[in-house]
């Protein structure tokens, strides 16, 4: 999907009418997750609403703090398109940065019952839930 | 050419004969060069209709030495001497004001026919060929030794002597003004370049202000030398100011500064070729001198902001130690992501704060950002004791929505009492702190708590550890966990070789502790590029130490302690 991404870095994208799902493999890190996060608001943007956007990470085989700082970007998209984030199918590397920094729930906690967090998404394109 | 002579000859004939017609050919009268013919004894025989142009008083029976140059003259006479051959080729002289190639052929009875050929346009054109050769080269010459220093005040110095080598005599070039003063640099030909700085009175020289703001030069011409004042003439230049060409150094964007261009009035003024090569020069020199000066600039901002960014120098504080490693993912730069500070307390009563942290991301933009946290975090101490308290702070402080960059960090605060030292510990989405016991074994403090700087809140748990003499706590960055290699060259250190290699260091000082971490990491550490890595550990000394000194030099804001407000440990 992308094509400035090194070779063992892909993005497929399964775009459905409530559901937008995307499968990421390879090393999610400084050099991959500008293009990763583009990539999914663009396809949030495109997309009829979707109420629930998968990222599909069976065959992520690295995280860095870079890539966590994009999953947290990505959510603030989603949360602003009304959607919920899941994280699927997480491997091990994942779950341990997950769980070291303690975003886990931020990131999956459906929006609807959770209180509005402060940030805004940056991109205007999206347009914000109204909650506040 | 004239058909050969035929014998038939009248020697001393000044008349118009109809023999030299016969003898030198019918179509010569017409050739478009001048030609005389003349005979042995100088006398002038005939000249054709172009000969009459070039020499209108010349008629047949006039003296060839009376008519023309010395140099054909004495030329002609030689041949009828024997002294020199007609085949010995041409000659070449000035005949009013052209130069002229002359060219004899013999006539028979010692008549010559001198063919003129006019060539002064071709010697004209053959030596504006070659100046324009030499200036090429020399401008090329000027830009590979200008673009070879990226040092402004050589750039300077190389600039003005090669402008009085190649296009003066003196070459003074003014930079653009510091405050009231300006940068001068001299060169004399054959001579050194001196450089002063010094506050100067440039409205004196005309042209120059409007040169130093980048304006096209005034003509030569219309400086007079007599206005130039005192300062821009070099000290050892002895003989008057002739002529001056001042000509604008264009930079990027801004003027780079001006040159003036110095000849004594007994050499010959500036030509309009002059003028127009001194400004190809100081087109080159200006772009090579604010090539210069745009890299000093960012080098200098470079360094100002690096010292600020440096992590700081550790040791001892209050009767504990404490050791920090740092290495930057990227090997030339020696600032990132990962930080650490000790801000000492303000005795031995109060708590050490120590800070270890990791922005996401790699690089100046993440050094930047790690900035802003350590002044953050130096600006919230009298806070410190509510660990808490201070990560709320310090994350609404950094919540934006342009992105959800994040830091994760372990705050320590650490107090030595009976010989023991007392540690809280809270993790904001670090990884847990480990700590080597006298005896070697290595636990991990169950501090966890969420990353700061994107959250709505921050959740920690604060742990308390006491550690005995020997004993050390080691806060490090995941650079350290993660760093690749080993014998596939693509393992993960991890952290059980961290936990093995810690516990080794029992009983070791803070500062062996981190540099045999360092060590280990650095030996596994396969060609792959690596994160940043930071560790810094706090270690019990073995003995109680006389003097607690030294450590950080950041004051800690202590806004309750006697009549100061901050203090800096020694």
């Amino acid at each position: 999907m992308t094509n400035k991404t090194p070779a063992e870095f892909t993005l497929i994208i399964f775009p459905e009418p409530t559901t937008l799902t995307v499968r990421i493999s390879g090393e999610l890190d400084y050099d991959t997750s500008e293009d990763f996060v583009h990539v999914v608001v663009r396809h949030l943007a495109e997309h009829p609403r979707p109420h629930d956007v998968h990222l599909d990470f069976h065959e992520l085989t690295w995280i860095d703090s870079t890539g966590l700082s994009a999953l947290l970007m990505i959510h603030r998209h989603t949360r602003a398109a009304d959607a919920t984030l899941h994280l699927d199918n997480r491997p091990p590397v994942l779950d341990r940065i997950l769980l070291v920094t303690n975003v886990l729930d931020h990131l999956t906690t459906p929006h609807h019952t959770r209180a509005h967090p402060s940030g805004r998404p940056a991109n205007d394109d999206i347009t914000g839930t109204g909650s506040f | 050419m004239p058909a050969p002579a035929d014998g038939l000859s009248a020697p001393a004939e000044r008349l118009r004969s109809p023999d030299a017609d016969r003898r030198v050919g019918e179509t010569w009268t017409e050739a478009p060069h001048p030609v005389l013919v003349v005979d042995r004894h100088g006398g002038l025989l005939r000249i054709n209709e172009a000969a009459r142009h070039l020499l209108p008083a010349a008629v047949s029976g006039d003296w060839l030495h009376e008519r023309v140059p010395a140099w054909l003259a004495d030329a002609h006479q030689r041949i009828s001497d024997g002294l020199r051959r007609t085949s010995a080729g041409p000659l070449t002289g000035i005949i009013n004001d052209r130069l002229f190639e002359a060219h004899p052929t013999e006539a028979g009875d010692g008549d010559v026919v001198w063919w003129l050929a006019d060539e002064t346009e071709r010697r004209e054109a053959e030596t504006a060929l070659g100046n324009a050769q030499r200036r090429s080269e020399i401008l090329s010459e000027v830009s590979s030794a200008l673009l070879s220093t990226l040092n402004v005040p050589r750039c300077m110095e190389v600039a003005a002597s090669m402008a009085a080598e190649h296009l003066a005599e003196a070459a003074v070039l003014v930079a653009p003004p510091q405050g009231r003063r300006y940068a001068l640099t001299y060169a004399r030909q054959g001579g050194p370049t001196t450089q002063v700085t010094r506050r100067v009175d440039i409205s004196g020289v005309p042209g120059l202000s409007e040169a130093l703001q980048g304006f096209p030069p005034v003509p030569a011409r219309w400086i007079n030398p007599d206005d130039i004042p005192d300062w821009v003439i070099p000290h050892d230049f002895a003989a008057p100011v002739g002529s001056v060409i001042v000509a604008p150094l264009p930079g990027h964007g801004v003027p780079a500064g001006a040159l003036i261009l110095l000849r004594s009035s007994t050499e010959r003024a500036f030509t309009e070729g002059e003028e127009i090569f001194a400004r190809l020069f100081a087109a080159r020199a200006g772009a090579a001198l604010s090539a210069a000066r745009l890299y000093s600039e960012q080098a200098a901002i470079t360094a100002t902001l690096m010292r600020e960014l440096l992590p700081p120098k550790l040791g001892s504080v209050h009767g504990v130690e404490y050791g920090g490693g740092y290495r930057a993912a990227k090997e030339q730069e020696r600032v990132g992501g990962d930080f650490y500070d000790v801000h000492p307390g303000a005795d031995t009563t109060e708590e050490t704060l120590v800070v270890l942290g990791d922005v996401a991301g790699k690089g100046l933009e993440a050094a930047v950002l790690t900035g802003k946290i350590r002044n953050t975090l130096h600006a919230l101490l009298p806070l410190a004791g509510d660990h808490q308290h201070l990560l709320d702070l310090l994350n609404s402080a950094l919540l934006t929505s342009h992105h959800t960059r994040f830091v994760t960090l372990v705050l320590a605060s650490v107090r030595r009492h009976a010989g023991r030292v007392r540690i809280r510990l809270t993790s904001a989405g670090h990884p847990a702190p480990l700590v080597v016991r006298a005896d070697g074994s290595v636990t991990e403090v169950p501090a966890r708590g969420s990353l700061v700087g994107v959250l709505p809140r921050v959740k920690a748990t604060t742990v308390e550890v006491v550690l005995a003499p020997g004993e050390s706590c080691l806060l490090y960055t995941d650079g350290i966990t993660e760093a690749r290699g080993g014998p596939l060259g693509d393992e993960l250190f991890g952290e059980r070789r961290l936990r093995r290699a810690l516990a080794d260091c029992a009983g070791m000082p803070a500062e062996a502790v981190v540099e045999r971490v360092q060590m280990l990491v650095g030996q596994w550490l396969g060609p792959a590029r690596h994160d940043d890595m930071a560790t810094v550990a706090i270690t019990a000394p073995r003995s109680a130490p006389a003097v607690v000194a030294g450590g950080h030099p950041r004051g800690r804001t202590r806004p309750r302690s006697r009549g100061q407000d901050s203090r800096r440990t020694p």
